[in-house]
């Protein structure tokens, strides 16, 4: 790339092909960098709902820490709780730089949260009843996440693809630690091996709709395109949920597990996977925060945050002149 | 927000040493009302597995750091041969001639231990 000496003397159509041709040659953009406004817009969009979702999806899981079935179990379930609330606070740093200019904190981040105006991922919104609900996060919508993290590990947004490299280095540990959950309880007794299945009807449709829609006709919007022409991600939700199958079908079925689907089968000749359609209606609702669980969540963070209001007033200095 | 939350937060950049002899490494950044703070939480969000023998925290706000267009001006022009070890590699063969081994980078090194004859 040829020196420029005088950036600020660019025409805007002029750094935006500049920024077109870095992203192109594979450079990574900073924060402090010129970018499109709309990259800026989809950037935050994208990473302030992964940050909320990390964090929102730490809830589910955590009812499961006082009733483990062991200590091991109660430890590992622990420390993947704390590992989703600290990807959490890695996402939130990248998003907040990106919204400085804007004039946004997290304290907006979080009241964007409780207005419903900044959605949690779908897959947060659902019931985790059972022991096997654990194990099955843990396994297959954490291998859900880790299709779709991987996906942009090499995102054009530094800042996105550092904290990402970061986070699923840990992932690779949830995976494990599902996958221990789950294979014991595969062979454990007949009540062990329902409950997992049960579990697995339960997650199915949602496992399907942790993608997105194949295109935008289906719910209204899809930002998959514009994330694709900026290089933050090369796949579409379509070939992600194809992946998806191709890593874990085999294994599900190896376990003895019943697919909820009997029509669901790899077609040779088209190379994919045929399945049967989660309803997309239902999508729109929960993504409207009208899930199951969507409300009960939603007030536990509202409360939660409002409960410790006190620490960060009596931390912040301004509260110091006693 | 009440008034005290109010610039609650600023920004700290996290470096830490793997073990005491590695190079200090920038892990991220987080949020953090004072320094004793962030240095519990960088070891809370950024240290919960790996070896670690020492971390900093430091306000970003005392961090210059370059602008895109510095940046450019970082660009190697790739005739620095003369500064580095493969702008010497020919001494191999002359060495040889010499029935002599270069002094290369693994021999050097090797001489924090004993010197052998």
């Amino acid at each position: 790339m040829p020196v420029v000496t005088s950036f600020r003397r660019l025409s805007e159509e002029e750094k935006y092909e500049r920024f077109m041709q870095r992203i192109e040659a594979g450079e990574k953009i900073e924060a402090d960098d010129w970018m499109p406004e709309d990259y800026r817009m989809t950037l935050i969009k994208l990473i302030a709902m992964h940050a909320i979702s990390e964090i929102m999806g730490a809830l589910p899981e955590k009812e499961w820490v006082p009733k483990a079935p062991s200590l091991r179990r109660k430890l590992g379930i622990m420390a993947k709780v704390q590992d989703e609330m600290g990807h959490g606070q890695l996402l939130l740093r990248v998003a907040e730089d990106l919204m400085a200019p804007l004039g946004k904190t997290r304290e907006e981040i979080m009241q964007d949260l409780f207005k419903g105006d900044l959605k949690f991922h779908n897959v947060f919104h659902m019931p985790a009843p059972t022991w096997a609900d654990a194990g099955l996060i843990g396994w297959l919508v954490d291998g859900a996440a880790i299709i779709t993290q991987t996906n942009m590990l090499d995102a054009s947004y530094g800042p996105y693809a550092r904290a990402l490299k970061r986070i699923c280095a840990e992932e690779v540990f949830h995976a494990q630690h599902g996958e221990s959950i789950i294979l014991a309880l595969a062979e454990g007794t007949k009540e062990q091996k329902e409950m997992l299945q049960d579990a697995l009807n339960r997650w199915w449709e949602a496992l399907l709709m942790f993608f997105g829609p194949a295109s935008s006709e289906t719910t209204g919007a899809s930002k998959q395109d514009i994330t694709i022409k900026y290089r933050i991600r090369t796949k579409t939700n379509e070939q992600l949920r194809q992946d998806f199958f191709t890593k874990y079908v085999p294994r599900i079925l190896a376990l003895g597990l019943k697919l909820p689907d009997e029509t669901m089968h790899f077609d040779e000749k088209q190379g994919k996977w045929i399945y049967k359609q989660p309803d997309w209606n239902k999508f729109k609702e929960i993504i409207r925060n009208n899930g199951p669980k969507s409300k009960e969540r939603l007030r536990l963070r509202e409360l939660s945050y409002y409960h410790n209001a006190w620490v960060r007033e009596a931390l912040s200095g301004q509260s110091a002149a006693v | 927000m009440s008034d005290g939350a109010k610039g609650f937060y600023q920004v700290f950049e996290v470096f830490s040493r793997k073990n005491d002899t590695a190079p200090l490494q920038h892990q991220f950044s987080l949020l953090a009302p004072n320094h004793e703070i962030a240095l519990v939480m960088a070891q809370e969000n950024f240290m919960r597995r790996e070896p670690v023998s020492d971390i900093w925290v430091v306000k970003r706000s005392d961090i210059r750091m370059m602008t895109e267009e510095e940046k450019t001006s970082l660009q190697r022009l790739d005739n620095k041969d003369y500064r580095t070890t493969k702008g010497y590699g020919y001494l191999k063969k002359k060495w040889r001639q010499y029935e002599q081994q270069m002094l290369d980078e693994k021999e050097i090194f090797s001489w924090k231990g004993e010197i052998r004859r």
